[in-house]
């Protein structure tokens, strides 16, 4: 029997205040003072509009933030419910405004948000992140609305995407864990997500909360134990993500490490669920997808193509370590290649990412080194893929990543024979 | 008569030397046998590690932590399995000649090791210094190389290789000074020897490239923001 997590004595009281509720609506914060408001009212309108009859209750868990996150919550509230043709509620929304404990990160401010879901017995919830300026109060419907009607345990989030958006999902997150789990979620780690409270007491039992799901895994973490835990799944059409602007200076390296060792830690995790899985099946989609014309991207190929070059030289005997001697050459092949007309094959990228799943699960390396030498790899082939498109629309470029997704399916037999240890290593 | 002199002190000079070699003969052939035994233990010592030691994956994981490019460019050839068990079988050896040089019990020779004994661990320290030296440092090259080939930095390979040898001289001094060999040499040369180039950077720099340092800090800061132009999200 798992002991409940410790919760702040006012917390406690509230939640026996409030006794059950029917929707649960998460959000977890830090320092989100200027974003969190507009957040908190489209949830309450969400609520309003498509779930009138139903009990529900916000929940913010805060990282102790010092600009008035937790104020700004308070303060929010939907006050014109005519502007989107709602009456009035039956239940109050309630809201809870709560620190979180352990480390620092989304994954234990999601583990209180999953607690206090287990404890109010809530029956549908749904985390949305907290500097959301594009989120609607549709999206309350789209995320809670297929758990509680149709009966799914977990809705990821599908997003109107520049067709440059989201390069380490669509070449590395998308094709493995489609290939690993036989799941076609699109967007594994989209960030905003609807589960069922059954989903959310099963999360709560899982020893991962002192692990680094706790500091940035969650999102890739809560997808894979969703499908590979045998759990309903399904994907809702939410339209644009928009978020408050980041730190420029953000780290690719700092963020692929993330991304990918939380993917390969998971494949350690779930190697006996996945080892099995020969095909990928379609997930039910919720929404009405539809597309609009973008603004063009610049992007800096050349940079991309240096950075590549320059590792294949300086970083050979640590690419020798994690590639097999026939993937290394082929890598090394391309370095001659014009920059104007560069290609990094799709099938040469596909036994890229299964040598170095490889290599991280063996430990040949320190794990964080050997992915952040990863990075240039990276570099080539998405230098490569926007040479490829630059004059494709979006539809085109669709059907590009779905190749390379089906490619990855394709030579699963490669990875399998090299996980095991079974393949000469060429 | 002085031939009885004569024979009478040849004599006593015979039976005198043959009482001390019988008084010392046991020291002597204790000696020879410890070394005997020492040098078959030595021997049968090398031959199990260089069986063990490429068998516990020692060789890879030396190659991994820098072990084996620093055994290379010192000139030692073979594999650092091989090394290590060579070595080992030789402080084993160290170790009975010693044992064999106290079995003669001449008070030069228990001075010897006694002295032999309390440098000892100084010895064994210095050699932790140096191992944990050649670990950090192998380590922090390749993080460097790996940092600086991702921020797209041309001298990444000459960035990374100079925080090598900088990090091995450091430890290699840090283990000398603890030996006590040449301390104060040691401190002065290696003061000079870095202040110097300090100072020869600091006045390149600043002085000779102005132009080189202002533009490099321009483009540095610059940098981050022509990332952020960049429109790729990569997430």
């Amino acid at each position: 029997m798992r002991a409940p997590l410790p919760l702040e004595p006012q917390v406690e009281a509230r939640l026996a205040e409030i006794g059950e509720v029917d929707v649960l609506l998460g959000i977890p914060s830090y320092n989100n003072a200027r974003t969190i408001g507009h957040v908190v009212r489209a949830l309450s309108a969400g609520l309003a509009k498509y779930f009138p009859d139903k009990r529900c209750v916000i929940v913010n868990s805060d990282g102790g933030s010092k600009d008035g996150t937790p104020e700004a919550v308070a303060a929010a509230n939907f006050t014109t419910p005519g502007a989107i043709l709602v009456s009035h509620r039956l239940h109050p929304v309630h809201k809870i405004i709560t620190p979180y404990h352990g480390i620092p990160g989304k994954g234990s401010a999601f583990r209180t948000i999953f607690a206090i879901a287990e404890r109010l017995k809530a029956r549908a919830c749904a985390v949305v992140d907290s500097d959301l300026r594009s989120i609607a109060p549709g999206w309350v419907e789209l995320l809670v609305g297929p758990v509680l009607a149709e009966g799914f345990d977990f809705v990821s989030p599908l997003y109107l995407r520049h067709k440059y958006d989201g390069t380490i999902t669509n070449s590395i997150v998308y094709p493995v864990t489609r290939a690993l789990y036989g799941q076609e979620i699109r967007q594994p780690i989209g960030g905003d997500f609807g589960f069922s409270g059954r989903l959310a007491s099963h999360y709560l039992g899982k020893p991962v909360w002192e692990s680094n799901v706790a500091r940035f895994g969650i999102d890739v973490w809560m997808t894979t134990t969703a499908v590979a835990d045998g759990f309903k799944v399904c994907q809702s059409f939410l339209g644009a993500k928009i978020h408050d602007a980041k730190d420029p200076g953000s780290d690719l390296a700092a963020m692929l490490v993330q991304v990918v060792s939380s993917v390969f830690d998971l494949m350690e995790t779930y190697h006996e669920r996945w080892r099995g899985v020969t095909a990928a099946q379609a997930v039910p989609l919720f929404g009405f997808p539809h597309g609009v014309g973008l603004e063009p991207v610049n992007v800096d190929v050349s940079r991309m193509l240096a950075i590549f070059r320059q590792a294949a030289r300086d970083l050979r005997e640590i690419w020798q370590a994690a590639l097999t001697p026939a993937t290394l050459a082929d890598v090394e092949a391309l370095v001659g290649q014009d920059s104007r007309a560069f290609v990094f094959p799709e099938d040469l990228w596909v036994r890229v990412v299964w040598d170095f799943a490889v290599a991280y699960k063996r430990r040949v390396l320190p794990q964080e080194a050997l992915l952040r030498s990863l990075v240039p790899l990276y570099l080539g082939r998405t230098g490569s893929f926007v040479l490829r498109t630059a004059d494709a629309g979006a539809e085109e470029v669709e059907t590009i990543i779905q190749d390379l997704a089906e490619s990855f399916l394709r030579d699963k037999g490669y990875l399998l024979q090299r996980w095991s240890g079974k393949a000469a290593e060429a | 008569m002085w031939h009885e002199v004569l024979a009478e002190v040849i004599q006593k000079t015979l039976s005198g030397f043959g009482e001390r070699l019988s008084a010392f003969g046991p020291n002597l052939l204790a000696m020879i046998l410890i070394l005997a035994v020492g040098a078959l233990v030595s021997g049968a010592l090398r031959v199990a590690l260089r069986w063990l030691l490429p068998r516990l994956g020692f060789d890879g994981f030396a190659d991994r932590v820098g072990f084996a490019t620093v055994l290379q460019r010192g000139g030692i050839a073979g594999r650092p399995s091989s090394v290590v068990a060579l070595t080992a079988a030789w402080a084993v050896l160290g170790v009975f000649v010693l044992l064999g040089i106290g079995a003669l019990d001449l008070p030069i020779a228990m001075d010897l090791l006694s002295r032999t004994f309390t440098y000892l661990p100084q010895v064994l320290i210095a050699i932790a210094i140096l191992v944990l030296g050649s670990l950090v440092s192998a380590l922090v090259r390749r993080t460097v190389l790996i940092g600086a080939v991702n921020a797209g930095l041309p001298s990444a390979r000459f960035l990374a290789g100079a925080v090598h040898t900088g990090l091995l001289i450091l430890f290699a001094a840090m283990a000398l000074e603890h030996l006590g060999v040449g301390r104060q040499i040691l401190v002065v040369s290696f003061g000079i020897l870095f202040g110097g180039v300090v100072l020869a950077l600091a006045l390149a720099f600043g002085l000779a490239g102005r132009d080189l340092a202002r533009e490099l800090l321009e483009r540095l800061l610059r940098r981050p923001r022509e990332e952020s132009d960049d429109g790729l999200r990569h997430l």
